[in-house]
């Protein structure tokens, strides 16, 4: 009978590639995070929105097939215009559409909490408890190693983001038993899977960037959430402030304009019939130039860039194309009201690239940060 | 002679885990060595002898006085903790001085203070360096030097050794035997033994929050009742000399060594073992070129208290 | 040495101690550039004072003052800056396992509390002048402004933010002894507590400190906007105070009534982290919860 040595004994088999060599320290993040009973909550309500998406799409189907189940509640909920209703095929993609938008809107928010429940200690806890040595004295290189950490971002906004949508897709088309729907939305698919790779990207490399500044982790989520409401506040008050100063201006200018007087020689309520006329004329007038004056000055008010999270829904946006479906659904309005529903809908109207520019800027930023920091074992102090 | 440090039934436990259990010591004055594998409960002891935990149960007293909430008895003792942890952005001289004015001397005094403290431990060259430039051993020093500097009449030192090459080591050694001659009380806790052995008779042996033993290592290991000790007797004819010793009451076991020509015997009695040796050697005709035994060290109290 | 020498003795011993204590606590606060990134953000409202006047230089002083520095300011930066500096007093240090050193020390521990936080409240007073100052500088020196008295005004709000933020500084310091979660918990109270509670015009605002600094800086000092409409009261209506019906305020709070109840609660919230740390043990050298 043999005799087995049973103490350290050498690998025999096959060493994995480098290509997956980030996939260890990925899932053990992920691990780590999940034992955080705070963000479990946090990604259970976070599916609440991915469940009213899900809810949407399939209700659409039944709208689509006119189903006698839903038709009597989409009614009562006066949720849609009639001709909306009455062609639901025509405005599926739209539809479609604006609900990825809103979905993806409300996530914005819960990815940003989950970025700062997970993100701040990816690093900064290797720094603090000295563990870059235990990573690089093995085959790790850098690259594996920040793709591992950013991959544990990605599997959380995956969570909220990424699977989400694929599966409200999914039972939207159970729902909708129709094959013409794949064409009309499979874009939305790749919009919002794409967005989901942007957001993860974006914030994933800017947390890490933070991340590796300091080894107290709790600084680094203060200034992540100063990012987020801060830059949302400035931009808002940039944008309110030059907002009020147009409508300032507009005032101004209104005062100036005198109301022409009707003719003396008329009977007195007929007088007053035509001043009043005139008046409801002018003002009329005043409005459409004060929403053309806004509609043009949203082209290029780049006040919202100011704000991180802004530039993120630009981008969604802008690969959703909800301003196509909104302009498609003004047309169900009549033409003095098409203007205002616009303005009220219609997101930032900047070009797309401007926000594009600052986020790679920003990733770009973030990577030098963190070639700057994190060094190799040769280099490591 | 009163003892400097008092624990009397002192238990500690966190939630569920017992960090010590009904512990009954009194540390005498001088150089004490506190022994144990790790999570012995040996930094509990500490931490509890120097005010930083609160005992679940019974008094801890050093100097005649509680420890718990009486922080003016800080001024008597000295800590240096285990955790490698430093205001990293100080320069030595810095942190030495401010530990010294944190312990309540003036300007000056504490000038003088952290001057000599900073000499004492061999710091003075590296003295404005960053502490975050400092090798381990310079920072073990330097974390030795904020536990002098105040002149305490009490030392609990924490593992001090670790992490430093030999020559720091023989350093500090010599450092802590210099303040036991100096008539400093010194508890130093250590899993090195042959160090701590080599500083102190006394030690205080802890297992899994118990005490095991107290006192002077040669005293317990006689009184170790169980475990015979173990002598190697080297000769050229070991069989003859065996055939010899077997004959003796208070020898109960003879091993021979033939790889070492030797014998390992075992006896209860030591002393009379040795003192009958050259008599026997006479007699036999047998010259006996080596006698030692392993058993008699620090080492063999631990492997027997500790892992019976 | 005769008692009271003695006496006196220990009594400047310890009085050294608690000087080195609290010059040990700015230097930590100093060091690094946490400071700096404080600054940073305390700049931002200068800067958007410059960026509007640049953009939209005939939006009126007050109402940039108005918008910045009793909107912006206690709303965002004060809750920020006293979250950055409170909620880590004593978790930093024992995080860092730096809090032996101290704890090993001839100081009482409510001391090493209350020593800590004079420290934090000391430089996020000083943090929240000077830019307080720079702000009111960018918006009102150069401009066509309308509004008197200029370092009057600067130096009511310095006040009022400086009162604010020492109450912030004191709850979350409480905050951070209470809980190991303090951010969380700080923003959460932020955001809801006085981000939505303070907006609300019910009685339930008056559990807030942005309320306080609210009618403290109403009662000192007025916000009268001549654009859009001449003789607008901008603070009365985004504060939600009703001054057309009660003109005098009469159910609000005096002033001094409010730095009273400000500073009665940044002493309780005080004492009572100060009793948590004189009672608590801190577990340095294994985590605690492990």
């Amino acid at each position: 009978m043999p005799i087995f040595d049973p103490g350290y004994q050498h690998w025999s088999g096959e060493l994995s590639g480098h290509g997956w060599r980030w996939l260890a320290i990925a899932r053990h993040g992920y691990r780590i995070g999940m034992k955080n009973y705070l963000l479990r909550i946090i990604m259970l309500v976070a599916w609440i929105p991915a469940i009213a998406l899900g809810f949407m799409l399939c209700l659409w189907g039944l709208v689509e097939r006119k189903s006698e189940l839903v038709m009597p509640l989409v009614a009562m909920l006066d949720m849609f215009d009639p001709e909306v209703i009455a062609n639901p095929k025509e405005y599926r993609a739209e539809i479609w559409t604006l609900c990825y938008d809103t979905f993806l809107l409300m996530e914005l928010r819960f990815s940003m909490i989950l970025v700062l429940i997970v993100g701040p200690s990816l690093i900064s806890q290797d720094l603090r408890f000295n563990a870059l040595p235990l990573y690089f004295s093995r085959p790790l290189r850098r690259i594996d190693y920040f793709m591992g950490k950013l991959g544990v971002i990605g599997a959380f906004l995956g969570m909220v983001l990424i699977i989400p949508s694929i599966v409200a897709y999914v039972l939207g088309l159970l729902f909708s038993l129709d094959l013409s729907i794949i064409p009309d939305t499979l874009p939305l698919l790749a919009a919002s899977v794409g967005y989901g790779i942007v957001m993860t990207l974006s914030t994933g490399l800017f947390i890490l960037a933070l991340s590796s500044l300091t080894r107290n982790s709790r600084y680094i989520a203060l200034f992540w959430l100063a990012v987020w409401f801060i830059s949302s506040v400035v931009g808002g008050v940039l944008a309110s402030v030059d907002q009020e100063h147009r409508r300032h201006a507009a005032y101004r200018r209104s005062a100036e304009i005198s109301v022409a007087q009707p003719n003396a020689n008329r009977p007195p309520a007929d007088r007053q019939r035509e001043q009043a006329a005139r008046m409801a004329d002018t003002r009329q007038m005043r409005q459409q130039e004060w929403l053309a004056e806004e509609q043009q000055a949203a082209k290029s008010n780049w006040r919202p860039m100011v704000s991180y999270t802004a530039n993120l829904s630009r981008i969604g946006q802008a690969m959703l194309n909800t301003d196509a479906a909104w302009r498609k659904l003004s047309l169900n309005k009549p033409a003095e009201e098409r203007d205002r529903f616009l303005l009220e809908n219609l997101g930032s109207q900047y070009p797309w690239y401007w926000s594009a520019a600052v986020i790679l800027g920003l990733m770009g930023l973030s990577a030098c940060i963190l070639n700057f920091r994190i060094k190799s074992l040769d280099r490591l102090k | 002679m009163k003892p400097v440090v008092e624990f009397d039934e002192v238990s500690k436990w966190y939630g569920n885990v017992i960090g010590v259990n009904k512990l009954t010591i009194r540390v005498p004055a001088g150089v004490t060595g506190l022994l144990g594998p790790n999570g012995a409960g040996k930094s509990t002891l500490l931490q509890l002898a120097t005010g930083q935990l609160f005992p679940s149960q019974g008094t801890v007293t050093v100097l005649g006085q509680r420890v718990w909430g009486n922080t003016s008895l800080n001024r008597f003792i000295g800590l240096c903790p285990e955790q490698d942890a430093f205001y990293e952005w100080m320069t030595g001289w810095d942190f030495i001085h401010t530990c010294a004015r944190l312990g309540g001397l003036n300007r000056i005094d504490a000038k003088d203070a952290a001057g000599r403290a900073l000499e004492s431990v061999g710091m003075t060259k590296n003295k404005d360096r960053a502490v975050r430039g400092y090798s381990k051993g310079m920072r073990q020093r330097t974390k030795l030097a904020q536990a002098l500097v105040h002149d305490p009449e009490v030392l609990f030192l924490d593992e001090p050794m670790t992490g430093t090459d030999p020559v720091a080591r023989r350093d500090l050694m010599d450092i802590i035997q210099r303040l036991g001659g100096e008539g400093k009380s010194v508890m130093v806790s250590s899993h090195v033994l042959h160090e701590v052995q080599s500083l102190t008779p006394n030690i205080i042996l802890m297992n899994r929050g118990r005490l095991v033993a107290e006192g002077n290592i040669r005293e317990i290991r006689e009184l170790i009742d169980k475990h015979p000790h173990h002598i190697v007797l080297v000769c050229n004819e070991y069989r003859k000399l065996a055939a010899r010793l077997v004959e003796w009451d208070d020898v109960e076991g003879v091993k021979v060594l033939a790889r070492a020509q030797g014998l390992m015997v075992e006896t209860r009695s030591p002393d009379a073992f040795y003192g009958r040796l050259p008599q026997l050697s006479l007699e036999a005709g047998t010259a006996i070129d080596e006698v030692y035994s392993d058993d008699d060290n620090l080492e063999a109290v631990f492997k027997y208290l500790v892992n019976k | 040495m005769t008692t009271a020498a003695l006496r006196s003795a220990h009594d400047s011993s310890y009085l050294a101690s608690l000087w080195t204590l609290f010059v040990l606590a700015v230097r930590q606060h100093l060091h690094g550039k946490r400071w700096m990134v404080m600054a940073a953000l305390f700049v931002l409202p200068a800067l958007l004072a410059v960026v509007i006047r640049a953009t939209a230089s005939d939006a009126p002083s007050i109402w940039l003052e108005f918008i910045l520095i009793f909107m912006f300011i206690p709303q965002a930066l004060l809750p920020l800056v006293a979250l950055v500096y409170s909620s880590g007093i004593i978790q930093d240090e024992q995080e860092d396992q730096t809090l032996t050193y101290l704890l090993i020390r001839p100081i009482p521990r409510w001391s090493i509390y209350v020593v800590k936080l004079l420290a934090a409240l000391v430089m996020t007073v000083i943090l929240t002048a000077i830019f307080t100052t720079l702000t009111y500088i960018v918006i009102h020196v150069g401009a066509d402004s309308a509004v008197t008295n200029l370092p009057s005004r600067c130096a009511k709000a310095v006040v009022i933010h400086s009162t604010a933020v020492v109450a912030y500084c004191c709850l979350f310091g409480l905050i951070g002894l209470m809980t190991k979660r303090a951010l969380v918990v700080g923003i959460i109270y932020a955001a809801v507590v006085e981000g939505i509670l303070a907006n609300l015009p019910l009685s339930i605002r008056m559990v807030t400190v942005i309320y306080y600094t609210r009618i403290m800086a109403y009662r000192s000092m007025e916000f009268i906007a001549d654009v859009p409409h001449k003789g607008l009261d901008i603070a009365a209506g985004a504060w939600k105070l009703d001054s057309k019906v009660d003109p005098q305020l009469s159910e609000h709070p005096s002033l001094a009534l409010c730095v009273l109840i400000l500073g009665v609660a940044s002493m309780i919230f005080t004492t009572i982290a100060a009793v948590m740390c004189s009672r608590r043990e801190f577990h340095v050298k294994t985590p605690e919860g492990s």
